[in-house]
């Protein structure tokens, strides 16, 4: 598995630091050799809708290893407010760069 | 255009990139208690009419009788209908938009919540006007919290359909 991933950014939850139309760059080893750490924005598998990504900033880790997610636009975000933290598992990768029209 | 941009682009016409979504439920933050309490009314309304609905007599013609209960059937299906979207629309405030923070500043909400979609159910099962009116004043007492949260006064006054019953609306200034 190459450690490099690319993904489209689709609405805007974590507008402005991700817009629609970005590109990111995920690294999926980024994780290998040390822990999520809170404000590291991932991509990660939906936990509600299966076969979907969300891009999301780590806001908090408990205690278990559950990593709580974000949006940046709280107010227009769908995250862990409401569908809980999710396990480290769902951790798709850490966004390494951003690429902006 | 970057550079960097315009050779993913090129990239994701070869292959693809998944979408990652910076996901919203889609339409972002609309909602409204309203649905909820029409529901209600509805359901209320649905009562009101089975019970003044004049039940066919042992010298009924069979005309009587078809008559009836195709009435009987319209008003009971409506019913099951509306308490059901009743307690979907109570969800939906209760799952999407409602958050921790109303939580902690309205912790009556899991009552009022509970309240709703037990007396929903229960107006479901039977003809029940006492079950229809506590759902109707559940959705009104959660109307009370969104508009709240909305930084809204509520009035509470007569609604204008044939239920009459107590209702509350948003004070908009």
């Amino acid at each position: 598995m190459l450690p490099l991933a690319r993904f489209r950014v689709e609405d805007d939850s974590m507008s402005p630091h991700l817009e629609p139309g970005d590109f990111v760059v995920v690294n999926r080893w980024a994780y290998r050799f040390r822990p999520p750490l809170t404000g590291d924005v991932v991509v990660v598998r939906d936990p509600e809708v299966p076969g979907r990504f969300l891009v999301k900033r780590i806001f908090q880790i408990s205690p278990e290893g559950l990593v709580g997610l974000q949006g940046d636009n709280t107010a227009r975000s769908r995250d862990s407010r409401a569908f809980g933290p999710v396990g480290k598992e769902a951790v798709v990768g850490k966004v390494w760069l951003r690429l902006r029209p | 255009m970057s550079p960097l941009h315009s050779i993913a682009r090129v990239f994701d016409r070869i292959a693809p990139a998944p979408a990652a979504y910076a996901h919203c439920d889609i339409p972002c933050g609309i909602y409204d208690p309203h649905h909820a309490q029409m529901a209600a009314h509805t359901v209320v309304r649905m009562i009101d009419l089975i019970n003044q609905l004049e039940k066919p007599g042992p010298g009924a013609t069979p005309e009587q009788r078809q008559e009836y209960m195709a009435k009987l059937s319209r008003y009971v299906l409506v019913k099951e209908q509306h308490a059901e979207i009743a307690k979907h629309e109570v969800r939906v405030l209760w799952g999407d938009y409602f958050k921790p923070d109303h939580l902690k500043t309205f912790p009556e909400l899991h009552d009022l919540v509970w309240m709703a979609l037990k007396a929903g159910s229960k107006a479901r099962q039977e003809v029940n006007l006492q079950a229809a009116e506590e759902l109707l004043k559940a959705t009104n007492e959660i109307a009370v919290v969104y508009w709240k949260t909305k930084g809204l006064e509520t009035v509470r006054a007569k609604a204008p359909y044939p239920t009459e019953r107590e209702t509350v609306y948003p004070k908009f200034h």
